[in-house]
């Protein structure tokens, strides 16, 4: 039996169809990771899961419990880091700690213990008497996730939780998010950061316009571009002509451009160096560098509908 | 709930200052409004005694225990002339007969000599009434003649007087009496209408119904900090968030309330009659009313922001017409004397005024305060509708 278990989920707002018809399973002690461009119904998903919405269709499980007509059964279960940061500005973050802990029914000395340990867990101890306003944006994110730790939830999902912070304090989170993990916590993971989604998941939804385009370990989703390379070539200058004649290689499944930069898919790899050397000679552009990549959930993202994930 | 409740009471460490402007508005505007009128500028009335009698002298040294104005004894034609040159508030004129009249058991006639209508002479006309009221004793209805003098210049004031006096005393006589107020001043002992109490009691409820609306009006704030929906993902309920935020905008709505009413006592002497009890009950209803009103407000628009363009106007506005700023009893076009039953204000100053200035007993809150919880009930429905829709 699944922890989670999301069946058939719809919502539409008027016309728009922010979520249309996933499924997909959440096992105990899993990363899972919802993976998807802006737009795609990721933190819709997330908020039918976390009662906040209810779905035009379909079902959410929690262990084996549908939770649409009784929400309160997951509620004191989930621990929820929404996509902005949900936090009293003009409270510190202590004071905001302790508001959402007792939110969740802590109280006394195993409130108190918690913020500690809480705030120890995002790293953020020697701040906690100051105003959230006065944080800068990692602080704040930091806080926006110890918010939905003190309860200790069996499931924890994270919605975009690293947008717009330094490396270093998204490092920090990513780690914490491996850590809790470790200890036997679930989570639910959403970003549009491939590179984080490979990091952390075990298992990964790519969602696409409301649809989940394809679903699996990081290995079975790899699977679908298997054999194929990513290749970055950078020019001098890049010319509508070269473009042209780059696309004109047959076997040359993808060309996307990315300001200095093209990136190609192809299936083949033997004669490409050669190929593009003499393709881009008939120009006036020359190569600058070539990098070939293994193939990643870009690629499948790439593969599955033309688009990059990002831009 | 306790959540919410323990919550707000934090932010209110940070959000005081809603509360201290307010108290310090309602401080300074009763100060302007209601202390000077009585402190710094002391109308004159002038009194015309032409019964020069026993009771005569006694309204007169009645009247001078009442320091709401100067009085001073005239003749007749200079205190017409001292009125229409506005040298003097009004004049009033204690008829030939007062004695006779009283000891006849019949209505005394008393005049004034007036150029308009204001709260001058609104306010002397309850003085006489109460006076009179009093030495009459069994004579239950105090009339007096009111006279209009035109402020045209060539007008032969013995006319006129003699004109109004007759008009006067005919109407007396074959109608219904000329009553100045209604029963209530005879009915209690209260001091009569009286202009710094009302100011005190008219800015201390508008003020505080700025910080009870902003109050209310923190759950805007809630989505704008995202937190709306957090706490719903929680296991703490729509009814929670609003029932905690309710309580306690109510709770620091009344003690706004009650630290202004407090300050009039220590500051401006504020005295609020006999009767406590019906007075708090009277704002309880008032409070609750308002905090409603918040709740309507803050469901109507979609941003703090709209929140506090919109409630100054609606505040002031509604203010104007219940009777706030000025007593509703110097208004006279009827729409707007209509218009101000749907004002909760209107309803919090009768009941109040009613203890603290007509005397009466909690009598006179029990319809101002239905009134009141019925408009609250009625906006505290459509208000959680709106807030939860959202
Ligand atoms: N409350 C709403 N009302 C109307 N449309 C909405 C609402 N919430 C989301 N949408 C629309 O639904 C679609 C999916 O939005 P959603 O926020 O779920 O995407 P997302 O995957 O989380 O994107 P992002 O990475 O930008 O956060 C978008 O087209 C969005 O405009
Ligand atoms: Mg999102």
């Amino acid at each position: 039996m699944a922890l989670l278990e999301v069946n058939n989920l719809k919502k539409y707002f008027k016309e728009v169809k922010a979520v249309d018809g996933i499924s997909f399973k959440v096992e105990r002690g899993e990363v899972f990771g919802l993976l998807g461009p802006n737009g795609a119904g990721k933190s819709t998903t997330i908020s039918m899961i976390s009662t906040l919405f209810k779905p035009n269709e379909g079902d959410i499980k929690y262990k084996n419990v549908s939770i649409i007509d009784n929400p309160s059964a997951i509620q004191q279960k989930l621990g929820v880091v929404p996509q902005e940061i949900a936090l009293y500005p003009t409270l510190s973050g202590y004071e905001n700690l302790k508001f959402w802990g007792h939110a969740y029914g802590l109280r006394g000395k195993e409130l108190s213990n918690r913020i500690e340990e809480v705030s120890e867990i995002i790293g953020i101890k020697d701040r906690l008497k100051d105003k959230i306003e006065k944080y800068s944006g990692g602080m704040k994110r930091r806080i926006n996730i110890g918010a939905a730790l003190l309860h200790n939830p069996e499931i924890l999902i994270m919605d975009e939780p690293t947008v717009g912070i330094d490396p270093q304090s998204r490092n920090h989170i990513l780690d914490t998010v491996l850590e809790l993990n470790k200890k036997g916590m679930t989570i639910i993971y959403t970003s549009h950061y491939m590179e984080e989604v490979e990091y952390l998941c075990t298992r990964v939804s790519i969602m696409d316009k409301g649809n989940i385009i394809a679903s699996g370990t990081q290995e079975e989703l790899l699977e679908i571009v298997k054999g194929k390379k990513k290749i970055n070539l950078r020019f001098d200058k890049i010319s509508d002509n070269l473009i042209d004649r780059i696309n004109s290689i047959d076997y040359i499944e993808n060309v996307d451009v990315h300001d200095d930069e093209i990136i190609l898919t192809t299936q083949n790899g033997e004669d490409i160096f050669k190929d593009l050397i003499a393709k881009s000679s008939e120009t006036e552009n020359s190569i600058l560098s070539i990098d070939i990549k293994k193939p990643n959930l870009e690629a499948v993202f790439l593969h599955l509908t033309g688009r990059a994930l990002r831009d | 709930m306790l959540s919410i409740i323990m919550l707000r009471l934090q932010r209110l460490k940070v959000e005081y200052y809603v509360f201290l402007v307010m108290t310090l508005m309602s401080l300074i505007f009763t100060f302007i409004f209601g202390a000077t009128q009585n402190q710094d500028y002391t109308p004159t009335i002038l009194v015309v005694d032409e019964d020069n009698s026993d009771y005569s002298k006694k309204v007169f040294s009645e009247l001078q225990d009442n320091n709401a104005f100067k009085y001073s004894i005239s003749e007749y034609d200079d205190a017409v002339k001292k009125v229409q040159d506005d040298k003097a508030a009004a004049a009033l004129v204690i008829n030939k007969g007062l004695q006779e009249n009283i000891e006849n058991n019949q209505k005394p006639v008393l005049g004034i000599i007036k150029t308009k209508e204001n709260i001058d002479t609104m306010t002397l006309e309850n003085i006489i009434s109460s006076i009179t009221s009093k030495m009459v004793g069994n004579i239950r209805i105090a009339s007096i003649t009111a006279d209009f003098i035109n402020q045209e210049k060539n007008i032969d004031h013995n006319k006129i007087f003699n004109e109004a006096y007759n008009k006067a005393v005919e109407t007396w006589k074959y109608k219904k009496p000329i009553e100045i107020s209604s029963t209530r001043l005879v009915e209690g002992n209260g001091t009569g209408y009286d202009n710094l109490t009302h100011s005190i009691i008219g800015f201390a409820l508008f003020f505080s119904m700025y910080t009870i609306v902003f109050a209310i009006g923190e759950i805007l704030n809630e989505k704008k900090y995202n937190t709306w929906n957090r706490i719903l993902v929680s296991p703490i309920s729509k009814n929670a968030i609003l029932g905690g935020n309710l309580i306690v905008s109510f709770l620091v709505g009344f003690v706004q309330v009650g630290i202004l009413f407090i300050a009039g006592k220590y500051l401006f002497g504020l005295n609020l009659g006999s009767n406590l009890l019906g007075v708090i009950i009277v704002l309880i209803a008032f409070v609750f009313t308002i905090t409603s009103m918040g709740l309507f407000l803050s469901g109507l628009v979609k941003t703090h922001s709209q929140l506090a363009a919109l409630t100054p106007v609606i505040l002031t506005s509604t203010s104007m017409l219940g009777g706030c700023m000025w007593p509703l009893d110097i208004v006279e076009n009827k729409i707007i004397l209509a218009l101000s039953n749907i004002t909760p204000q209107k309803w919090a100053i009768e009941g109040i005024e009613s203890i603290a200035m007509y005397g009466k007993g909690i009598n006179g809150v029990i319809i101002p305060t239905l009134v009141l919880l019925g408009m609250g009930l009625l906006f505290f429905s459509t208000g959680v509708k709106l807030v939860k829709s959202e």
